[in-house]
């Protein structure tokens, strides 16, 4: 047997540092205020799925939702080493997770072979997701979570370690198999995830990615699978914190700011 | 009327903080709402540290011990997990938002086919409807999610409720059954690597922490040596944990603990977002850094620009004069 193994690779709000308010009057996110970026921890799934590959051979899919931003997930997937992407004709924004896994998994069956997944564990934020978990449960895959790094695979196992508080643990399932990826990979090693490959560029110039839609995957109305809602949203107060610059070069002035935070002033 | 599951995460050998805030969190909901809370907890020879959930706020403990269930592992806790939902009715399903809760309400949720929220901050209650909040968005958002397909899972952060004192409350401890098939152990632990706890962070009043700005081991030993003279704990970013300069009880934000000490002092720390969640609640901040306009400078009640390898020895200084 060998690896086919699925990434799901995801555009996101890229909510790093944000200026200004999000949310318009009526609480929905502002057009513009944020802009999306490849989620890293899909990134790290598509970088422990080339890995994989590497080790025992095979095939990695990328599979991604309509676009909701300027970034194109699936020709990155293939300019970093995927052999094929697919998309699934839906707006993941009208989508909650279990809606939106419902999808994923009729495509992952409907490719037929696939005997791992690979997935981030949850976009920190910006939305509820456990899409791997929801997978999993959908497909009957054991499930690795949280996975840092591939310690060790083969064409019917994988050993996924992943940290745990206070320590970390090495996780062994067969496969067929899903592991939802964390962030610590792309922490670790400068070198990955890897960037995008100027040949593969030019190889996947003219590469149409094809489309599956709801009704293509028997999933007419996905949104039906819906399990939650957003009741609303609001802007979070800002917390003013009146900040005094202190001279590093006067001591007395240093000496007299730490008698007052102290004494709790 | 919420009928209330608790998940009690085994830390230690004994109930785990943010499962005993979600066990408060449970209390008031179902004292607002007039219904009850079961508390459920799993490990092997755990039954005398858990006794006192009941007076913690559970009307019902529930206690399923073999040795199978003595580490933490998917496959059978979920089974059990699985057993205790499929046999009782609960409206409600809490976790607490920790690396097992955070694996384990999202796959349930999935078999069971209800809706799950990860990370909520509150949960409350508005025109009948129980809403779970997350703070999205760098934090500059929150989002009530309603679950509509139940029973509503949850997973709690760090920081949701406080834990009360020991009450009068008595309710009933049961052990339950535990059945497990080979299905349920088809994944295994080939190895674990587990330090013991090193400090308590959550009860320092005074913090020094340290980030990657420390550079080395010459301006962490500067950044201990202020610790020490303020007679603080030492807290760290995730780069001084991974960096080896710190254990991992040392971590403060996303990844790591919660503090809200009177006084934190943050040396060489940018202020990521990950970190700032886990000390924004600090009543004053101090922050040391080259670049004025890092994050943690613009958020702290008073800014030291400057290398902190020469304020910090300044600032030794000024506390032992
Ligand atoms: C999902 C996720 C979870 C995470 N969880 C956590 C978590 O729990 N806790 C956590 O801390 N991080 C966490 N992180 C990492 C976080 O994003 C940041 O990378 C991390 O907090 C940065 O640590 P730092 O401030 O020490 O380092 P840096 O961001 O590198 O900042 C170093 C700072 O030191 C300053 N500096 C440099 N030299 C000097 C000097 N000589 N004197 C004074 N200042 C100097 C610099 O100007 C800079 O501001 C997480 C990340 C992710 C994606």
């Amino acid at each position: 047997m060998s690896v086919h193994a699925v990434v799901i690779a995801r555009e996101m709000w890229d909510t790093r540092d944000l200026v200004g308010p999000v949310l318009d009057a009526n609480g929905a996110v502002k057009p513009g205020a944020v802009s999306t970026r490849f989620e890293p921890q899909d990134l790290n799934a598509l970088e422990s799925a080339l890995r994989i590959k590497e080790m025992v051979g095979g095939k990695v899919t990328a599979l991604s939702f309509n676009a909701i931003g300027d970034v194109d997930v699936l020709k990155e997937c293939l300019y970093r080493g995927a052999d094929e992407a697919i998309r699934i004709g839906a707006n993941p924004i009208d989508l909650d997770t279990a809606a939106a896994a419902t999808l994923a998994a009729a495509a992952i069956r409907r490719l037929g072979d696939v005997n791992l997944v690979l997935v981030g564990w949850t976009a920190a934020e910006g939305e509820s997701s456990v899409l791997g978990s929801c997978l999993a449960g959908l497909l009957g895959m054991e499930q690795i979570s949280f996975v840092d790094r591939i310690v060790e695979a083969g064409d019917e196992f994988v050993i996924g370690r992943r940290a745990i508080e206070m320590g970390e643990e090495d996780i062994r399932v067969d496969l067929p198999a899903l592991l939802s990826l964390g962030v610590a990979l792309i922490e670790d090693d400068p070198r990955a995830p890897r960037p995008a490959k100027a040949m593969l560029k030019l190889k996947h110039k003219k590469t149409e990615i094809p489309v599956w839609s709801p009704a293509d995957l028997g999933v007419p109305d996905p949104a039906s699978n819906a399990t939650t809602v957003v009741a609303a949203m609001e802007s979070v107060p800002e917390r003013v914190i009146e900040s005094t610059a202190v001279d590093p070069e006067d001591e007395s002035g240093l000496k007299a700011m730490l008698e007052r935070v102290l004494k709790g002033e | 009327m919420s009928e209330i599951l608790v998940y009690i995460q085994i830390v230690d050998g004994g109930a785990g903080d943010v499962s005993l805030q979600a066990l408060a969190c449970a209390r008031s909901l179902a004292d607002s709402t007039g219904g009850s809370v079961t508390a459920l907890a799993l490990g092997y020879d755990i039954g005398a540290s858990v006794a006192d959930l009941v007076e913690l706020g559970a009307d019902r403990l529930l206690v399923a011990e073999d040795d199978r269930l003595s580490h933490y592992l998917t496959g059978p806790y979920k089974r059990v997990v699985r057993s205790v939902l499929d046999a009782n009715r609960f409206d409600v399903v809490l976790f607490p938002a920790t690396t097992e809760g955070n694996d384990l309400a999202p796959l349930l949720a999935a078999e069971l086919g209800c809706g799950c929220v990860v990370g909520c901050d509150a949960v409350h209650v508005k025109e009948g409807k129980t809403l779970f909040r997350r703070t999205e968005f760098d934090r500059k958002v929150h989002t009530d999610y309603e679950v509509t397909v139940g029973p509503a899972i949850a997973t709690l952060r760090d920081g949701i409720a406080d834990i009360p004192a020991l009450g009068e409350r008595r309710g009933e401890a049961q052990s339950i059954a535990v059945d497990l098939g080979p299905a349920d152990t088809r994944a295994q632990v080939v190895n674990r690597d587990v330090v013991p706890k090193t400090v308590n962070l959550k009860a320092s009043r005074v913090i020094v922490a340290a980030g990657a700005g420390v550079g080395g081991p010459d301006g962490f030993a500067l950044v201990k040596d202020l610790a020490e003279a303020l007679d603080a704990q030492m807290g760290a970013t995730r780069a001084v944990v991974d960096a080896g300069w710190l254990p991992a009880d040392h971590q403060i934000g996303q990844t790591g603990v919660t503090v809200r000490p009177d006084l934190y002092i943050a040396c060489g720390i940018s202020g990521a977002v990950q970190h700032w969640v886990g000390m924004s609640d600090s009543k004053t901040i101090v922050a040391i850094n080259t670049d004025k306009n890092a994050p943690m400078m613009k958020r702290a009640h008073y800014r030291i620009e400057a290398d902190l390898k020469t304020v910090i020895p300044k600032m030794i200084k000024a506390l032992s004069a």
